[in-house]
């Protein structure tokens, strides 16, 4: 029997396929990490958090330091015998492995677990995913921060998120804009996510709101080889636009900001909270004035100096973005409908979560009512000088003006 | 005019490192029968030893050369630990190891040094833009042009002149022979699998400065960028390696040039619908050959 190569080599390509499915199941067996219960005595109940996160892949820039955060409540609550001194918490995290997919299966497996509470992904994509089992089963589902508006609509009234909204970003940084003086200016999204898709939508409909004209609006794909061409389209603008607004983040920001810079162009560039990390910073000369909207800026002191030195004490470093503060905070809010409702049930947590004001967090403080089920929380407006964050302005906007969802 | 220039830098300085990339892939996939998916983690590697030079104050060209060289050498004991073993194995089990190694690299990136990018600071001296005739040309895109092609001179040559060059191209016609002029498999695969690091590591080093970071998951799209340029070139062809090389870049670039703003969504889909219509007309890429073998 004789056979060519080209059957040989359609053979492997099915193994290609097959080979991803076969490490696909491998892989989603996980983690468990039970925290320890303590002695039962006194405690109402057991509040079982279910995690899905994406610990491996490209959301672990989120999802691992918000874990990290997170875990650092979970320690300081069970050491004083649980929530309000009595409801111990236990989790069991789960890898995700940044896929939406496996997001949901991974969801399932927690939910057979009998959770109260499922967290999911930083990302609004694997968090509908995994956001629409809870929804069926009616558990109250949390996303660690994605930030897009759709997703609690998307879902379902138990789906929250932990985020503020990406219309609400795009509001404050367009308000920037308008006060920097800039007429001008130019949007780069990507339509691979919904987070790179909406944001420079909210941001145009802001900027034009304001008076200021959208000039050219340019596409990328995310983790393109290089971002030359855009850098040409944008030179061709005449006249040039008078600032940049992107919600690129890792690695398509550096090589987009590099780009631009290479080419000669000094427009302002104005960023999203995706880029909130030492990556930006360390970029030197190029990224050096880029203004940028995240949930708190970072720094060892105050409230923050004190999670700085808890966090030491159990990872043995610093944390590097403020996903670590956000992940803790998720922890507060938890905590906060758990005292409220005096209860596990999923149902309760839910109700309580949905009217939730006044959550004391590191970074200010957080609520959900009113909100369409996005955390309402104030935005940090920063700026990079020197490969250091420098605080420009905190904004609560006004839920009136910011563009619809 | 202006337009031109820069269009034509643009689709020789992203052709160049498709071209060493799939390089790689193809001077492997002669000896071996093997698509080596972990090719992107051995540009990953040389991304964070370039890093690593950087941070430890190494002068930049030191970094440049300790992270080619580490790219070689982790090729060569990605060789000789994981797929010497299953070296007489179907292709099959041999794609499953590749994947394995590669899934494992990036695992071993994310737990080790981060899960998230890492800021590679290159020298200012490389991020500014050298005008030709009315265009401006970045300095990383002339280094990426000038480089590649350098590259490719040299191995044109290694191939042509050199002993284990000629030994690599004719086992990609027929290993068996060439063993039996006197060439030890266990030497060639290991020098072809050198040869493929080294690339790998130039590339993740031109990769590397263009996007400004190393993240775990870089060498993820590079390589499947490189195994479509390889399927288009020819498998097993080297001079089809480097013209699908050019040929993906020119399609890639011409489309992001000249697409409708209604139709940029489906950019890469479309790109990939280019790639149908060249294999159709050549269904064994634009070099390779259809052979029949025993099985």
């Amino acid at each position: 029997m004789n056979s060519t190569k080209r059957n040989r080599m359609a053979g492997a390509l099915v193994a290609v396929a097959t080979g991803t499915l076969l490490l696909a199941a491998c892989g989603s067996s996980g983690s468990t990490s039970a925290v320890s219960a303590a002695a039962d005595d006194g405690a109402a109940c057991t509040v079982k958090v279910g995690i899905a996160s994406g610990q491996t892949g490209g959301l672990a820039y989120v999802d691992v330091p918000h874990l990290e955060g997170f875990q650092i409540w979970v320690d300081e609550v069970n050491a004083n015998g649980g929530v309000d001194g009595k409801f111990l918490v236990e989790t069991i995290v789960k890898d995700t492995r940044s896929d939406a997919a496996q997001s949901a299966t991974v969801a399932a497996e927690l939910l057979s677990e009998g959770i109260s509470f499922l967290i999911t992904p930083g990302d609004a994509d694997p968090s509908i995913a995994a956001g629409q089992l809870a929804q069926e089963a009616g558990v109250p589902a949390m996303s660690w921060f994605g930030s897009a508006p759709v997703l609690p609509a998307a879902v379902g009234d138990f789906m929250f998120s932990n985020a503020f909204g990406d219309n609400a970003q795009a509001r404050v940084l367009a308000d920037y804009a308008t006060e920097q003086g800039y007429k001008t200016a130019y949007t780069l999204g990507s339509p691979d996510s919904a987070y790179t898709s909406n944001l420079p939508r909210y941001f145009k409909k802001a900027f034009e709101s304001n008076g200021g004209t959208v000039a050219g609006e340019g596409t990328f794909s995310m983790g393109q080889p290089n971002f030359n061409v855009i850098a040409d389209e944008i030179k061709a603008l005449n006249p040039q636009p008078d600032v940049i607004m992107t919600p690129a983040y890792e690695p398509d920001f550096p090589t987009f900001i590099k780009a631009i810079r290479g080419a000669g162009i000094t427009a302002a560039v104005l960023g999203t909270d995706g880029i909130d990390s030492p990556t930006t910073l360390a970029l030197g000369e190029t990224a050096e004035g880029v203004v940028y909207t995240t949930a708190g800026i970072l720094k060892n002191e105050g409230s923050m100096g004190e999670f700085f030195t808890k966090y030491n004490t159990k990872y043995g470093k610093d944390p590097e973005t403020i996903y670590a503060i956000t992940g803790y905070e998720l922890g507060k809010i938890l905590e906060a409908a758990v005292t409220q409702s005096q209860s596990c049930d999923p149902m309760a947590l839910k109700d309580t979560i949905t009217n939730l004001e006044g959550v004391q967090g590191i970074t200010g403080t957080i609520g959900f009512k009113g909100g369409d089920r996005m955390a309402i929380r104030e935005i940090s407006l920063v700026q990079v000088k020197a490969g250091e964050r420098t605080l420009v302005a905190t904004v609560a906007p006004d839920p009136a003006t910011v563009p619809a969802a | 005019m202006d337009g031109l220039i820069t269009y034509v830098v643009n689709i020789v300085s992203l052709g160049g490192t498709y071209a060493l990339l799939a390089l790689g892939l193809a001077v492997v996939f002669s000896v071996l029968r093997l698509i080596n998916f972990a090719h992107g983690e051995l540009m990953t590697l040389a991304g964070y030893t370039l890093l690593a030079g950087i941070l430890l104050g190494v002068p930049f060209w030191a970094a440049v050369l300790a992270a080619v060289f580490v790219g070689g050498l982790a090729a060569v004991a990605m060789e000789a630990t994981a797929f010497r073993s299953v070296r007489n194995a179907n292709a099959a089990t041999l794609l499953m190891t590749s994947f394995a190694v590669a899934m494992l690299l990036q695992v071993i990136f994310q737990n080790f040094i981060s899960a998230r990018g890492q800021a590679v600071p290159v020298p200012s001296l490389f991020t500014g833009s050298i005008p030709i005739a009315n265009a401006q040309i970045s300095v990383i895109q002339a280094i990426s042009t000038v480089t590649s092609l350098v590259c490719l001179i040299a191995l044109k040559a290694f191939f042509d002149r050199s002993k284990w060059g000629w030994a690599i191209r004719a086992a990609a016609d027929d290993f068996e022979t060439v063993r039996l002029m006197g060439f030890r498999a266990s030497r060639l695969i290991a020098v072809a699998f050198l040869i493929s690091g080294l690339l790998a590591g130039i590339a993740g080093i031109l990769w590397v400065m263009q996007r400004g970071s190393v993240d775990p998951l870089m060498g993820l799209k590079p390589v499947l960028a490189a195994f479509v340029v390889v399927v288009i070139g020819g498998l097993g062809s080297l001079p089809g390696a480097v013209l699908g090389g050019y040929l993906l870049a020119a399609i890639e670039i011409a489309l992001q040039t000249w697409l409708p703003d209604v139709l940029v969504p489906y950019r890469d889909a479309l790109a990939f619908v280019l790639v149908i219509v060249v294999l159709s007309l050549f269904p064994n890429g634009l070099f390779g050959k259809r052979v029949t073998e025993k099985v």
